[in-house]
């Protein structure tokens, strides 16, 4: 392929990178109610791309998720091209790059370190230390450091991780154990941005604003700013701090290689290597030059291996190897029903070190590496199955093998099938929680288990007076990318209630304190009031006056457990009338007093 | 800096922070300086055409001028309250809303803000009322319908309470930010209050714990009253929520009377339009609270009554 326009493919690829990534921060932002009960769609397209989200889904599910259709189209053009998605359009991968571009300078001085070590060593005719695969520094571009992370030598067990990963993480889906959502890539980057990142940058402009006071800040820069750049008002998360931790760990990833979770950890970047496999695309030569080594050191993925050449199922198209090839024969070539014919390499690749014995170790085991171009071997197969097998059996002995309730007040998002269905559904992206208007949503911590960490619950009374489910709003069903919070129109979602509202006679005011309050009564949406009043009594007050207390009931079949009752109640604390899950076992006997 | 300095410049900050908070006073002149007045005047007009009617309904007061100055910076606060659309009933109908700022400003007010602290979301509510569209609609970068900032709502000591003797009220609401504040209610049911109408509508410019207010709901609202004092109170009854309230959401609960109620007595609008429930002024226990504290007429022989 001649590159397009007389562009390096390299300022393509970095054009196309800033675009999507673009597209997903706006998406991003566009997730929110913005004036229309109906979002404009698309926002979650980067979850239905994901074949690996798709996949551990429709296993623990055990059910075929139309909506994960563009994960289809994903899987057809990697058959074609290969992994490109990794390098053009996954919007981690995007900021992985970015932030190596912040640490360059900090490669620069490493850099230097190893360049004083090596001519220290020659000087004192040391062995030689080992910096790059190609034996030699990328000229002018001092990105060393990654490959002396790696001790210059793709490990194969590093390489093995992330299929190690993505093998256990499909096979516990297939026992029903779903923990796709820790380590899908858009999941933990997308719950990073919402829970923490989000919040923190709301607050952040918002004190600025505050100092800078009033004036052409305040009036001109401030709305625009909230309007179009941030959310609308700064949302409030459980696990915020675990989230932030799990995203800064790959990106601290960082330091130790380039791309370093790309290469060995990211389960879907594993699943589109071994696609990567049969793609069409291949490079040209398939083995790196003898005599230089320019493309190794250029390579991000560490997709070029001196002794085992290229690996399609680690590059990411990148295209560096092409623009930075000094003799310009490296290129990328679509070749169907033809032998391809490897350009002849250096004629004088005899130069420089010559053929010592150890290239000839080397040469030997070459051709026995490039019959596996995926490094993937049975061990790793048989131990990935096992581990991913083993997991419900490890969850089921840490609670000792009894069967664990469901919390009554662990409320699911309106439409949630039961909890086995629903869990498996979920991939912990985040987004029905980013999209909440009232902030309601939130993630479960071990409520219901170690594999129900981050999937979505409703907690009423978190923000007072705020955090309840929002009538008329559908949004958390129309972004979820796997249905696991269905699709429903308003009507649907009343036929479906979260849960049921239950008063606590020992709290609520009108029946323990004998005070006039009824707020529940008030805010409660049902047209027909879900909360009555069941009786007024006249009382003496403390000033010796007559007060009418109206004490509440709550009509059951009229509720749809939206919690706004509990959101509002006046008591502070634990609120006077709380919601709990419609198949929870009568907790009106269970959890509160009954009235006299 | 030693360890001393640096204490004393801590005291030293933090004790200047403190002294720095706002309380707004609201002295005992207020209530006590009402003096009798000449007779109220109220207007009721009635009309399919809401824009109009708002027009109409200003002429026996004198025009919106009379109200808003040149140059003054006006609240009008509808009631915004909840996620209902205009037919629904629970919130001021958009089209008075829009007429009402429009006359403002016609007068000649350097600003028109509308703002209301919603039950529901408030993105929700400004957005399914109508009214955020209906203020946009004029074109107007006087007219804005904004959403209430949390950290403007600052305590104010009300020492003529007779239920509370303090609570948070909304700055842009009151005293130098606010020359004229329009206030303008629907009229519903509510089964607390039995009404909510112009008194009640003040619950949207305070901050705080508004479940607290229901504990004594009608002295309290009354109460609050003290601090916000609408120079105009415009009482939507183009349709009425007769049942199921404040929220609605029946259509069958609705009534549609195509009425405004205009006046600069509050007491006597809220008075009236009690009456349109078939209920006497008397029977709203917030109305005679806030009759006793003179911030207006509650008995309607007092008032003159304009039909237009």
């Amino acid at each position: 392929m001649r590159r397009p326009l007389w562009i390096p493919w390299r300022w393509w690829r970095r054009a196309a990178q800033l675009l999507l990534l673009l597209v997903f921060l706006w998406l991003f932002r566009r997730t929110e109610y913005t004036g229309a009960d109906q979002l404009a769609g698309g926002e979650n397209i980067f979850f239905r791309l994901d074949p690996l989200a798709g996949a551990a889904a429709m296993l623990a599910a055990r059910q075929f998720i139309a909506l994960f259709w563009p994960a289809l189209a994903l899987v057809a053009l990697t058959l074609i091209l290969g992994r490109f998605f990794c390098g053009w359009v996954c919007p981690l991968g995007t900021l992985l790059d970015y932030f190596h571009r912040l640490l360059r300078p900090l490669a620069k001085r490493t850099n230097r370190l190893l360049e004083s070590r090596i001519s220290n060593s020659r000087r004192l005719g040391g062995a030689d230390i080992p910096v790059c695969p190609g034996g030699r520094h990328f000229e002018g571009r001092q990105e060393c450091l990654p490959h002396r992370g790696e001790k210059c030598r793709l490990t194969a067990a590093g390489r093995a991780a992330k299929y190690f990963l993505l093998i256990a993480v499909l096979t516990a889906a297939a026992f029903a154990f779903p923990l796709v959502g820790l380590v899908d890539p858009f999941s933990l980057l997308v719950r990073g941005l919402t829970f923490w990142i989000d919040p923190m940058l709301f607050r952040g402009v918002d004190a600025c604003f505050g100092w800078a006071g009033e004036g052409w800040a305040a009036d001109v820069l401030q709305p625009f700013v909230k309007k179009r750049l941030l959310p609308f008002r700064p949302m409030v998360f459980h696990l915020a701090g675990l989230s932030a931790a799990i995203l800064a760990v790959v990106f601290a990833l960082e330091l130790a290689a380039r791309r370093f979770w790309c290469r060995y950890v990211c389960p879907l970047g594993a699943g589109l290597g071994l696609l990567a496999r049969w793609s069409l695309v291949k490079r040209l030569p398939a083995k790196v030059c003898k005599s230089c080594g320019d493309c190794v050191a250029a390579c991000r993925m560490g997709a070029l291996d001196p002794a085992a050449g290229f690996s399609p199922e680690a590059c990411n198209l990148c295209m560096e190897c092409v623009d930075f090839c000094p003799k310009g024969i490296a290129r990328f070539t679509i070749e169907i029903g033809r032998k391809v014919v490897s350009p002849q390499c250096h004629p004088e690749r005899s130069e420089g070190s010559g053929a010592n014995s150890a290239e000839i170790l080397r040469s030997a085991q070459d051709d026995r590496r490039q019959a596996r171009p995926v490094r993937l071997s049975r061990r790793t197969v048989l131990t990935g199955i096992a581990a991913g097998a083993a997991m419900p059996g490890i969850a089921w002995a840490a609670r000792l093998g009894q069967q664990r309730p469901v919390p009554p007040d662990l409320l699911r998002p309106p439409g949630a099938a039961d909890e086995p269905t629903f869990l498996g559904l979920c991939i912990r992206c985040g987004e029905c929680m980013k999209v909440c208007p009232t902030n309601v949503l939130q993630p479960a911590i071990f409520q219901s288990g170690v594999e129900g960490l981050f999937s979505p619950r409703l907690i009423p009374r978190l923000i007072f007076e705020q955090s309840y489910c929002e009538y008329a709003c559908t949004l958390c069903g129309q972004v979820c990318p796997t249905g696991a919070i269905p699709r429903l129109d308003e009507e649907a979602k009343h036929a479906q209630p979260t849960g049921k509202a239950y008063f606590d006679h020992n709290l609520c005011l009108p029946w323990a304190e004998k005070t006039a309050c009824i707020r529940c009564e008030e805010m409660c949406p049902a047209p027909d009031k879900a909360i009555k009043i069941l009786n007024t009594r006249k009382i003496i007050g403390k000033d010796g006056q007559e007060v009418e207390i109206q004490q509440p009931y709550v009509d059951r079949d009229l509720c749809v457990g939206c919690g706004i009752c509990e959101s509002n109640c006046t008591i502070e604390g634990t609120a006077g009338i709380r919601v709990f899950r419609v198949d929870a076992a009568d907790p009106q006997t269970e959890f509160l007093l009954k009235p006299k | 800096m030693d360890r001393r300095e640096f204490i004393e410049q801590v005291a030293a900050w933090s004790a200047g922070l403190c002294a720095a908070t706002p309380i707004f006073e609201v002295g005992s002149i207020l209530a006590a300086e009402e003096k009798p007045k000449a007779k109220p005047i109220l207007a009721v007009a009635k009309g399919k055409e809401y824009g109009a009617l708002v027009e109409r309904a200003m002429k026996p007061l004198g025009s919106m001028a009379a109200f808003v100055g040149k140059g003054a910076r006006v609240v009008v606060k509808p009631n915004i309250g909840w996620d209902r659309t205009p037919e629904q009933a629970a919130n001021t109908h958009p089209d008075v809303v829009k007429a009402v700022v429009q006359q403002c400003l016609d007068a000649g007010a350097k600003q028109v803000l509308v703002f209301d602290r919603t039950c529901n979301d408030a993105r929700r509510s400004y957005s399914r009322s109508g009214i955020q569209a209906a203020v946009e609609s004029i074109g107007d970068s006087r007219a804005q319908c904004v959403f209430q900032d949390q950290k403007k709502f600052v305590p104010v000591k009300i020492q003529n309470g007779k239920s509370i003797n303090e609570f948070s009220f909304y700055k842009d609401a009151m005293g130098p930010a606010c020359d004229c504040y329009i206030n303008v209610p629907i009229a519903k049911h509510h089964v607390l209050a039995k009404l909510t109408l112009g008194l009640k509508n003040i619950m949207g410019v305070i901050g705080g714990n508004r479940g607290e207010i229901h504990k004594d709901i009608h002295q309290r609202i009354a109460d609050l009253n003290l601090v916000v004092r609408p120079q105009l109170t415009i009482i939507d009854a183009t349709r009425i929520l007769l049942r199921n309230g404040p929220t609605g959401g029946k259509l069958e609960d609705v009534k549609i009377l195509h009425t405004l109620i205009a006046s600069a007595d509050m007491v006597a609008a809220d008075a009236y339009a009690t009456t349109l429930f078939g209920m006497k002024p008397e029977e709203l226990g917030a109305t005679v609270a806030a009759a006793k504290f003179g911030l207006g007429e509650i008995d309607l022989s007092k008032v003159k009554i304009v039909e237009v």
